[in-house]
C-alpha cells in the first residue's frame, strides 16, 4: 500500500551504546545533534538505554526527545561488523532544542549504508577509459594528477590550472578541509583561476558589507528573539533555515520571548510582541507561515526583481527625514568623511524628499506607504526614546541580485544607520547557506573592485577554452553555474577532445604513459583534464577524465561554525568512509606531497617549499595548523572587532569534545586578564573591523537598468514571464543524498516551477502537468504547481535538481564589482509539454506549499 | 494480497528475519503485543467528504482520523479508493495535526501532509511521513476496519510496544 517500506519499530541503542555530539551536515542553522553506535543485535530496553527515557511510554509532544524512522540506519566499519546507528536531535543545544528539520531529520537515513538507501557512493579512484571508468589505485591518481599539474604549471603557468571547491563547513569538512584547499591552490600552486562552489569566481558573496568594516556573521541566534522586529531580506528563512524560523522567530511573533526581552533590554524599555518584515517577490512560506501566526505584525514587501538597493536607499532616506537615528552614535562610531558620500548618493539628500519616493516607487513597484510603514518598524524610536531593536537577515535573494555589491552596502549601511548593530535584537547578516568552516591562506583578489579585485571569471576562462586542468570538489557545475546549458556542452567537447586524443588502443594503463599523452593532448588540442573529487558521482563527474572518492560527513572529524551565532563545535567521526575513500584534506595533502617531491626532484627547491608543510597525520593536525593563519588573539573584549571572524586559535579538538552541543562562539580569544579562551556572543558593540574602528560608509549607484543580458528579454513578447530561482524546504542543494531517499524523491520527483493561478490559466496548464521553460540562453524541462507565491507574470523555478537544472535559463551576467552572478533574475518563454509526461509526477503532492490555512 | 495478509505472511516467514537485521521487526524489548488489533472505527456511510472523524488505534494513547477525500488515495479503500486513515501525532515533535482542504497541518511548526498521497511531507519541518492506517472496508456492513499502522507513530519505539 505505502510507496515505500516504512519502519513500525526501531531499536533501542544500549546503555553503553557508543556516544558522539555532531552538528547537522545541512543548513546554515547548524542544529545539534546526538549519536548513538551499537552492534546489531545488542539493543537496550525500554527501561534501560542510552537515551535515559522510560520508552514504554507514549512520550508527550514537544518532548525534545525525538527518534523516528529516518533517525535510525544500519552502517558497516571496516572492520566489517554492521552497526545501528541513531542520529537525534539534542535537546541540549541552544540552537535547535531538540527541533530539528525535514532535512536534519534524515541525518541518519543519508548515511552510507550498503544496506540502505545510500549504497552508490564512491569507493575507490576511477580513471576513464573509453566511455566508462575503471577503478585505479589511490597511487595512480596521485601520481597522475600531481605529475600533470607539475607539468601545466611548468609550460602554460599556473593560471592553466581551473579549480572550484567548496569554502563551508557542515557537509564540507569544515575548517580540516578548507585549510588543505588553501595549502594546495592558494599557497602551493597559486593560480589565479579559483572558483567557489556555488558561483563562477573566488570571491566574498559579501564584500558590499566587509569593505565596510562588518563581516556578515555578526549577531546570535537569540537576537531573533529578542528583536522588536526581524526583517528577512530575501531570505526565505522558514524553508532554507527552518529552526532559525522556528525555534527562535516565531517564538518572538508568538510572545514567547518577552521575558527574555525584559531582562536583556534596558530599564523601563518597552517590550512587546515581535513584527516581521519580509521583502521578497514571493509570498512564500517564510511570509505566510508568520501571517497565520500575527497577521497584524507581518509586513510583506515585494520588489522588482533587482531593485532592493533602491528601496534599502528609500526606506533609509525616510528614516533620516524622521531623524531615527543616533547621531552620537554616527559621530562616534562611523566614518563622517565617507558619511557625505552615502548622504550625496545614497540617501540622495539634494533630491526632495517626494521626488525621491516616487521614482522609489516606480523602480521598485514598492508603495511609498510600505516603505514607511517600513523605515517606521525598523528605525522608529520606541516610547520613552528607547532605540530599536531591529535584526536584518538577508541571503541569496540579496547576494544573487544583480548588482550585487550594492544590494549587499546599502542594507549594511541601514542597519547602522538606524544603529540596529552590536546590541541585543540588532544585527545585520546572512542567515547564509551552509555551515562555515573557513581558513586559508590569503585569496589572490582582496577584495571588490574597490580593494584590488574584481576576481577572475572561471566559468569564462574555461569556456573561452582556456585552461588545460579543471579540478572540482564536492560540488557539481553542471547543474549549480549560472548559463549552465552552455558551459556544460561546451565542457563536455572539451573533455571528449582530449580522452580522443589519448584514446588510441585504449587510455594507457601505465601513468606515465597515460600523462605523456595527456601533455601531448595538451600542446595540440584544447583538450581539458577534468578531475572530480566527491562522495557520489556528479552530473560534472560523468564527464571527468579522473573521479576521487571523499569521505562525507561522520566519517571524519571536522569543526565549523554555524551562520546565526558563529557557534564552534566538533562534528565527531562515528563511522568509516566506504571502500578507499578518504577525507578532503587527506586526499589534498597527498597530491601536494607529490609535487613537493616532485620538484624535489627536479632540483626545483622554490617550488617544492610552496607544497612544504602538508604532511599532516590526523584531522587534528590540519585544524590546528590552519589556526595559526589567525594570529595573535589575546585581546580584551573591546578588540573583539580586530579578529578574523572565524578565529578559533587556542581551540583543539579534544577542548571541543569536552564543549559537546555547548561549543564556543568565533571569534574566539585569549582574556588577557584570564588567560583562558573566550567566545564572541555578538559582534561590533565597541569598534567595526576598520583600521581606526569605524564604520566605512559607501555611496551606491543610481538605478540604470538591466544589464544587457536581461535587458534583450525585456519587451520581446516571446519571453513575457519574469524568472526567479529558490530552494525547496524539502531537500538539499542537488539532493546528492536526498535523490536516494524515498521521503524525498517521491515528494520532489524532478525540477519544477511554480505559477500562479492566472498564468496557468492563460497558458492552459495545470499542476502536475509538464512545461518547458525557454529563452535564449537555454531551455529546461520541469514539472508545474500552481500556487499564489509569485504575482502574475513572475514564474519561480527550483534552482537545481538532481534531474535537471534551471540554471540553463540564468544569464552569464555577474556584478562588475565582485563578479557575483544575477542567478535570481531573468525572462523566460513557457511551453506545455505534449508529450507523456514523467510517470514521477504521480507520487507527489500538487496541494500549494504556502497555504497554511 | 491485503495489507493484513501481507503482513501475517511477513511474520511468519523467513522474510521477518531479514527485516529484523535492518531493525524493521514488530518485536522490541517490553513488547505489549506483536500483532495489530483488528478494530472497527466507524462506517462509511456514516462519513461525509471533508470531515475527520478521530479514533484510537492501536491503543487509546495513539488518536488518528479517519477521512473521506474528494479523489482517490494511495492505500484509500471504498467503492472510490478515498477513504484514509493516519495518526493524529505529528511525525516531527508530536502535536496534533489538523485537517483542512486534503491535508494535514501541524499547528505547532506547520509541517504539513497530504493525505492522499500517503501522508506525505510536502511542506515542514517532518523528516518522517505521517504514519497512515491500514483499513479494510466489509462491503455489506460498510463498517471500517483498522488493521495495521506504515510508519511509526511519534513518541513510540514501536507501534505495538507500548504498554
Amino acid at each position: 500500500m505505502s510507496l515505500f517500506t516504512r519502519k513500525e519499530s526501531l531499536p533501542i541503542p544500549p546503555k553503553d551504546a557508543e556516544r558522539y555530539t555532531t552538528v547537522c551536515q545541512y543548513c546554515s542553522a547548524g542544529c545539534g545533534y546526538n549519536v548513538y553506535v551499537w552492534p546489531v543485535g545488542r539493543n537496550g530496553s525500554a527501561k534501560n538505554n542510552a537515551f535515559g527515557i522510560d520508552l514504554s511510554m507514549q512520550s508527550p509532544m514537544l518532548s525534545g526527545h525525538s527518534y523516528t524512522e529516518t533517525m535510525h540506519n544500519v552502517i558497516t566499519r571496516k572492520n566489517g561488523i554492521s552497526y545501528n546507528l541513531a542520529i537525534v536531535p539534542a535537546k541540549e543545544s541552544r540552537i535547535n532544542k531538540g527541533n530539528y528539520s525535514v532535512r536534519g531529520g534524515t541525518n541518519a537515513i543519508a548515511a552510507w549504508s550498503d544496506t540502505g538507501y545510500t549504497k552508490k557512493r564512491l569507493k575507490q579512484p576511477l580513471l576513464k577509459k573509453g566511455d566508462s571508468f575503471a577503478a585505479i589505485s589511490w597511487t595512480d591518481a596521485v601520481e597522475i594528477i600531481a605529475t600533470l599539474t607539475k607539468a601545466s604549471i611548468d609550460r602554460y603557468g599556473a593560471d592553466s590550472i581551473a579549480m572550484k571547491f567548496y569554502d563551508h563547513g557542515s557537509s564540507g569538512l569544515g575548517f580540516e578541509d578548507n585549510w588543505a584547499a588553501g595549502k594546495l591552490f592558494l599557497s602551493g600552486i597559486r593560480t589565479n583561476h579559483l572558483s567557489i562552489h556555488n558561483r563562477p569566481a573566488y570571491n566574498s558573496e559579501v564584500w558590499g558589507t566587509r569593505e565596510r568594516g562588518m563581516h556578515e556573521l555578526n549577531y546570535d541566534v537569540d537576537d531573533a528573539r529578542l528583536a522588536d522586529t526581524v526583517v528577512l531580506w530575501g531570505a526565505n528563512a522558514y524553508e532554507a533555515a527552518t529552526i532559525l524560523y522556528t525555534e527562535h522567530i516565531m517564538p518572538n511573533l508568538q510572545g514567547a520571548s518577552m521575558d527574555e526581552k525584559k531582562s536583556a533590554f534596558d530599564t523601563g524599555e518597552p517590550a512587546a510582541e515581535g513584527r516581521l518584515i519580509v521583502i521578497d517577490p514571493r509570498k512564500n512560506a517564510s511570509v505566510t507561515v508568520a501571517q497565520a501566526i500575527a497577521g497584524g505584525r507581518v509586513l510583506h514587501i515585494r520588489p522588482n526583481l533587482g531593485t532592493d538597493w533602491i528601496l534599502a536607499n528609500a526606506i533609509a532616506r525616510i528614516a533620516w527625514e524622521n531623524g531615527w537615528y543616533d547621531k552620537a552614535f554616527l559621530e562616534k562610531r562611523t566614518d563622517m568623511k565617507t558619511f557625505e558620500e552615502y548622504k550625496a548618493k545614497s540617501l540622495q539628500l539634494a533630491k526632495p524628499l517626494n521626488d525621491l519616493l516616487a521614482e522609489a516607487e516606480k523602480i521598485t513597484g514598492v508603495s511609498r506607504k510600505e516603505m514607511e510603514q517600513a523605515a517606521e518598524w525598523i528605525a522608529k524610536p520606541k516610547s520613552g526614546g528607547f532605540r530599536a531593536r531591529t535584526l536584518t537577515i538577508y541571503e541569496k535573494g540579496i547576494i544573487w541580485n544583480m548588482k550585487n555589491y550594492d544590494q549587499v552596502a546599502a542594507i549594511a549601511q541601514l542597519s547602522v544607520l538606524t544603529a540596529n548593530i552590536g546590541r541585543p535584537g540588532t544585527g545585520c547578516g546572512r542567515e547564509g547557506g551552509h555551515q562555515e568552516g573557513y581558513v586559508r591562506p590569503p585569496a589572490p583578489t582582496p577584495g571588490s573592485i574597490y580593494a584590488g579585485g574584481p576576481p577572475k571569471n572561471v566559468d569564462k576562462f574555461l569556456t573561452g577554452g582556456g585552461g588545460k586542468i579543471y579540478w572540482v570538489g564536492a560540488t557539481d557545475p553542471y547543474l549549480s553555474t549560472p548559463n549552465s546549458q552552455f558551459f556544460r556542452k561546451v565542457l563536455k567537447k572539451r573533455s571528449a577532445t582530449l580522452l580522443d586524443h589519448i584514446d588510441h588502443g585504449g587510455v594507457p594503463s601505465d601513468p606515465k604513459e597515460l600523462v605523456a599523452r595527456v601533455l601531448d593532448a595538451f600542446e595540440k588540442t584544447d583538450g581539458l583534464f577534468m578531475v572530480v573529487q566527491d562522495i557520489y558521482m556528479t552530473q560534472t563527474g560523468n564527464d571527468a577524465m579522473l573521479i576521487l572518492p571523499a569521505a562525507g560527513w561522520g566519517e571524519a572529524a571536522d569543526t565549523s561554525i554555524n551562520c546565526h551565532s558563529r557557534l564552534l563545535r566538533i562534528y565527531d567521526k562515528f563511522m568509516d568512509a566506504p571502500g578507499e575513500a578518504l577525507p578532503d584534506w587527506k586526499i589534498l595533502s597527498m597530491v601536494g606531497m607529490k609535487l613537493r617531491e616532485l620538484y624535489t626532484a627536479a632540483g626545483n627547491k622554490e617550488m617544492a617549499d610552496r607544497f612544504s608543510d602538508m604532511d599532516w597525520k590526523s584531522d587534528e593536525e590540519v585544524f590546528l595548523a590552519g589556526s595559526r593563519e589567525f594570529g595573535d588573539n589575546r585581546v580584551p573584549e573591546t578588540e573583539e572587532a580586530k579578529l578574523s571572524p572565524e578565529c578559533y586559535k587556542g581551540v583543539t579538538h579534544q577542548i571541543l569534545r569536552k564543549l559537546g552541543n555547548t561549543g564556543i562562539q568565533t571569534p574566539v580569544r585569549v582574556d588577557p586578564s584570564t588567560g583562558k579562551l573566550v567566545g564572541t556572543k555578538r559582534r561590533y558593540k565597541y569598534s567595526f573591523a576598520t583600521t581606526d574602528g569605524r564604520f566605512r560608509w559607501y555611496g551606491t549607484d543610481p538605478w540604470s537598468g538591466y544589464p544587457p543580458e536581461v535587458a534583450k528579454y525585456v519587451g520581446n513578447p516571446k519571453y513575457p514571464y519574469w524568472f526567479t530561482t529558490g530552494r525547496s524546504q524539502l531537500v538539499w542543494q542537488t539532493m546528492y543524498h536526498d535523490r536516494y531517499l524515498p521521503e524525498k524523491y517521491f515528494a520532489l520527483p524532478l525540477p519544477y516551477i511554480e505559477v500562479h493561478p492566472e498564468d496557468a490559466a492563460h497558458l492552459g496548464i495545470r499542476g502536475g502537468d509538464m512545461v518547458e521553460v525557454f529563452n535564449e540562453e537555454g531551455s529546461s524541462i520541469a514539472l508545474v504547481y500552481v500556487n499564489d507565491a509569485c504575482k502574475p507574470g513572475l514564474v519561480f523555478g527550483i534552482m537545481y535538481h538532481a534531474k535537471g537544472s534551471m540554471n540553463h535559463l540564468t544569464s552569464s551576467y555577474t556584478d562588475p564589482k565582485t563578479t557575483m552572478p544575477w542567478y535570481k533574475g531573468t525572462k523566460v518563454g513557457i511551453r506545455p509539454y505534449h508529450g507523456t509526461p514523467d510517470e514521477a509526477i504521480r507520487t507527489t503532492s500538487l496541494l500549494p506549499n504556502n497555504n497554511f490555512s | 494480497m491485503s495489507p493484513l495478509n501481507r503482513r501475517e505472511f511477513l511474520q511468519t516467514s523467513s522474510a521477518s528475519l531479514a527485516l529484523a537485521v535492518l531493525g524493521l521487526s514488530g518485536k522490541a524489548d517490553g513488547a505489549a503485543a506483536n500483532k495489530y488489533p483488528s478494530i472497527r472505527i466507524g462506517n462509511i456511510r456514516d462519513l461525509k467528504t471533508g470531515e475527520p472523524v478521530q479514533f484510537n488505534y492501536p491503543d487509546k494513547s495513539s488518536p488518528c482520523n479517519v477521512v473521506m477525500l474528494n479523489g482517490n488515495a494511495v492505500g484509500g479503500i471504498g467503492p472510490f479508493s478515498n477513504v484514509v486513515a493516519f495518526s493524529a501525532l505529528c511525525p516531527h515533535m508530536g502535536c496534533p495535526v489538523n485537517y483542512s482542504n486534503g491535508r494535514f497541518v501541524c499547528g505547532c511548526h506547520y509541517s504539513m501532509f497530504d493525505a492522499a498521497k500517503n501522508g506525505q511531507t510536502y511542506q515542514g519541518l517532518a523528516s518522517q511521513w505521517l504514519a497512515q492506517v491500514s483499513l479494510r472496508l466489509d462491503k455489506a456492513s460498510g463498517n471500517i476496519y483498522a488493521e495495521g499502522i506504515e510508519g511509526l507513530v511519534y513518541g513510540r519505539i514501536g507501534n505495538l510496544n507500548i504498554s
